[in-house]
């Protein structure tokens, strides 16, 4: 924890009772966040119970299935193979949204004309694209990196056009002042104040790419991990599905959280909540 | 830049794009990419038809059920979030984890618990936006300035006077948003939901992929778009007729 500012000292009070500690727990994530992980298994065992098994399955059938499955490394397997079309979707729509996004933010013009549209096609939810995507790419590999770079790239392309266009203009001011030629201008001012939002716009790319990598592989052909559930649907395996939804969430949790720590590694001077 | 050159650069971006997609249209042939010219004629006869429309209708109003519902339960519990830090500690990591958690995935295991009626649909619009609506009320309530609590109480307000009268015009423009950004992951959420399962508007979309034409799947896509915007310009209207300093306050960089 940082230090305290004065107004926080002044605020504290010699602490006791019950809502006391857990206010002061509070103040420490590191505890409380597995303290309320916890808690939440807790709640989830008990609805469990009052579920029959073949369509919901407690916390820790689910984990004991997820660490089975890992050691015999049929999981592993599948999510190496999910991963592949993920991948690659996801940079080629870092490839092509970035310079778009820099594209339309740095150029009011550019912007003016194309923000309309590129909103209009952002409010389409993605999954409609489906059948499209089946026409032109099949229903293999190549349709289910297509899905992926189409779940991503708009929200990319939103995040980095909004953020540079936003690039605090006194910077620039200050550079333009101090004479900075066009080289300069781009790699000592612009460059950095880009850090922020590509990164965010990498976050939230991200993201957005795990939930289309499962997306794709039920949506299209089902395979790896897809084909996983659907037949653990088809044999009501609910500890089996459950162990893929819940390890997807935690790895796209786990995704999220490395990059913010990257971010605040990478970028201490970049303040954010 | 003044009003009339913006219109002009819009309308001509919406011009480009049109006139690109023609061209492509034409040269890929109605099979891959059926041109706007096309669209426009098979938007009509569905219209006409009616089928589109009854099917939206029916699908929104699923929509809506799960989504009131998600406003309901997830406006009071993002705002308790920014007011108390310990119900935020218990509920934000599982918060978090649902807004991460992929809708299609979630499908075949709500269909194992609510089959594939109307609570599934329901259930999965719900759980899709909740996160949305929570996180954007806590946001803002976690962002009331103090100082404005001060001067309330130093004027002797109760309690009750205080949300009232505080903290609930505070929080409105975060509420609203969240109800914005909820309502758009709300309908895809719906729309994932109805393909997977191939009912309702989803279902029309799906199954209609497997026509000789592109052009009806295109109108379909054009409709969706349309609900979509103007749910959001809708609700962004109601924000500023609500509360007048919805704008100021959102545009504040919150």
């Amino acid at each position: 924890m940082p230090a305290k500012s004065p107004a926080e000292m002044i605020k504290a009070r010699p602490s006791g009772g019950l809502r006391d500690s857990l206010e002061n727990l509070a103040g420490r994530p590191r505890l409380l966040y597995p303290l309320s992980f916890l808690f939440g298994l807790c709640v989830w065992e008990l609805i469990a119970t009052q579920i029959p098994d073949v369509i919901f399955a407690s916390p820790s059938t689910v984990v004991l299935h997820l660490v089975d499955a890992t050691v015999t490394g049929e999981l592993p397997r599948l999510f190496a193979s999910s991963l592949q079309h993920m991948l690659l979707g996801l940079s080629l729509a870092l490839l092509v949204a970035v310079p778009l996004g820099f594209l339309m933010g740095r150029n009011d013009t550019v912007f003016q004309m194309f923000d309309p549209v590129v909103n209009a096609i952002f409010s389409i939810p993605s999954i409609a694209f489906v059948p499209f995507l089946i026409i032109w790419f099949g229903v293999f590999f190549e349709a289910r990196v297509s899905l992926v770079f189409v779940m991503c790239v708009f929200d990319i392309l939103v995040t980095v056009a909004a953020g540079a266009r936003n690039i605090e203009p006194r910077i620039i001011q200050v550079a333009r002042s101090f004479a900075a030629d066009r080289r300069s201008m781009f790699f000592k001012v612009l460059m950095p104040a880009s850090y922020p939002f590509l990164l965010t716009g990498f976050r939230i790319g991200t993201v957005r790419a795990v939930n289309a990598m499962i997306t794709a592989e039920l949506f299209f052909a089902t395979v790896n991990l897809g084909e996983y559930m659907e037949d653990a649907a088809s044999e009501f395996n609910a500890p089996a599905m459950l162990a893929v939804v819940f390890g997807l969430a935690v790895f796209g949790l786990g995704c999220q959280e490395g990059i913010k720590w990257l971010e605040s590694r990478l970028l201490p001077w970049h303040v954010r909540d | 830049m003044d009003k009339s050159r913006k219109m002009f650069l819009q309308f001509s971006g919406v011009a480009i794009v049109l006139l690109t997609w023609e061209l492509g249209g034409r040269i890929l042939g109605e099979l891959l990419l059926a041109p706007p010219s096309i669209v426009a004629v098979s938007y009509i006869e569905l219209l006409l038809d009616g089928e589109m429309l009854t099917e939206l209708a029916a699908s929104m109003r699923q929509m809506l059920v799960g989504f009131g519902f998600s406003c309901l339960i997830g406006m009071p519990l993002g705002a308790a979030m920014g007011r108390s830090k310990v119900i935020d500690a218990l509920v934000h990591p599982w918060i978090s984890m649902m807004v991460v958690t992929s809708v299609a995935a979630l499908a075949p295991v709500f269909i194992l618990l609510f089959g594939t009626g109307f609570e599934f649909r329901a259930a999965i619009v719900f759980v899709a936006s909740i996160g949305y609506v929570v996180l954007t009320a806590y946001h803002g309530s976690r962002g009331i300035d103090p100082k404005m609590l001060d001067v309330a109480r130093s004027f002797g307000t109760g309690r009750i006077d205080v949300y009232r009268k505080v903290v609930l015009p505070a929080l409105f423009p975060y509420l609203i948003t969240g109800a914005r950004l909820g309502l758009v992951h709300a309908i895809r959420a719906m729309i994932v939901a109805e393909m997977f399962v191939i009912v309702g508007y989803g279902g029309l979309i799906f199954q209609t992929g497997q026509d000789l034409s592109t052009a009806p799947i295109l109108s379909y896509l054009v409709t969706i778009m349309i609900v979509s915007i103007g749910a959001n310009l809708v609700l962004s209207w109601v924000g500023r007729r609500v509360a007048p300093w919805y704008d100021s306050k959102m545009a504040a960089g919150q």
